[in-house]
């Protein structure tokens, strides 16, 4: 039994609009890929996540595993990276473009549910049982 | 007549808008509806929605209107609004371990996943949300920390319900460690206990969406 992983910088993400980003995980989960990247979406954009994997979902592709460590922010930080987002949501809307982010620090993992049975996962970190 | 209409439609526009719309999250099996029910029951004396232990019994967005929700005094005006359990993955096969027949499970599963994409629509039109956990089992999946970020990105108000207390496994202090910056509030829905305690951090917290 063969299994296959990829492990993504987010330069490839990077910049990307978020049905981009999406399409592309989804296109390698759903070949049957595990994904690793190294950086974490945001909310809205993993929720998006979840409501277009449902939209793939078949008899052969029962949905996703994921399971993200963001890097926490707290005080200064935190309010500066709350203002990072307005200003690149604002940018694109001046630009007339689809919103497009970075992935924020951290890291994500992302797999086709039929191959991770189990993630278990703490504040700091995580352990995953796949079964092939 | 015609000016008694118009007349309603105003009162019944600004009636609408001072409902704030309770929206139930939560993953599968978490007792969703059987909270929505408890509720619904207690102050209209109707139930909302059919209970079972087979995953994705809730796979239509259920609503009850014009809810008057009183305690200690305090009285406010819900839309109650039970959602189907959110999930990243649906297995039509799973379905058929409940001796249901294969054609059911798929059709179960289907809607299943449309009932997903519609919960997840539903969080642009919510006030506040009642997030459900099962606090016999671990809080910290991706769905809760997902549906969390959300809610806090939308400025919605969220009070985490830790069900199910009625359970010798139930551990509700694992989900105050999880999220430890949300109001937790201990119930078990299946015997209607502390519902007023819940009632009380409903007043408190719920607020209209800005």
């Amino acid at each position: 039994m063969k299994m296959k992983m990829d492990f993504v910088s987010s330069v490839k993400l990077n910049g990307k609009t978020q049905k981009k980003k999406i399409n592309y995980i989804l296109g390698k989960v759903k070949d049957g890929s595990i994904l690793v990247l190294d950086g974490v979406m945001k909310p809205e954009e993993e929720m998006d996540l979840i409501k277009e994997t449902m939209r793939r979902v078949d008899n052969g592709f029962p949905g996703i595993e994921v399971c993200s460590l963001k890097k926490q922010t707290k005080g200064f930080k935190h309010v500066f990276e709350l203002l990072s987002d307005r200003r690149e949501k604002f940018w694109n809307w001046l630009r007339r473009k689809p919103y497009e982010t970075d992935l924020k620090t951290g890291m994500t993992l992302i797999g086709p549910a039929k191959i991770i049975k189990k993630i278990k996962k703490n504040p700091d970190s995580f352990s995953v049982l796949a079964e092939v | 007549m015609v000016f008694g209409r118009i007349i309603n439609w105003i009162r019944n526009y600004f009636r609408l808008k001072n409902d704030i719309r309770l929206g139930i999250y939560g993953c599968t099996n978490v007792g969703k509806t059987t909270l929505a029910n408890k509720m619904s029951l207690n102050f209209t004396g109707e139930e909302l929605g059919k209970v079972s232990n087979i995953p994705h019994e809730t796979r239509f967005v259920q609503k009850k209107e014009k809810v008057i929700l009183e305690s200690n005094g305090k009285k406010i005006s819900l839309n109650i609004i039970d959602m189907p359990g959110l999930a990243t993955k649906i297995d039509y096969r799973k379905f058929l371990k409940y001796k249901i027949k294969k054609k059911d499970a798929k059709k179960r599963a289907q809607e299943a996943t449309q009932g997903i994409i519609e919960a997840i629509k539903w969080l642009n039109n919510v006030d506040t949300v009642l997030a459900v956990m099962d606090s016999t089992k671990d809080p910290l999946t991706q769905v809760n920390i997902t549906l969390l970020g959300n809610l806090e990105a939308k400025n919605i108000p969220v009070i985490l319900v830790a069900n199910k207390t009625d359970l010798k496994k139930s551990n509700p202090d694992q989900i105050r460690e999880a999220f430890p910056q949300y109001p937790v509030v201990d119930i078990s829905a299946l015997k209607g206990s502390n519902l007023d305690q819940l009632y009380e951090a409903i007043i408190k917290h719920a607020r209209k969406a800005k």
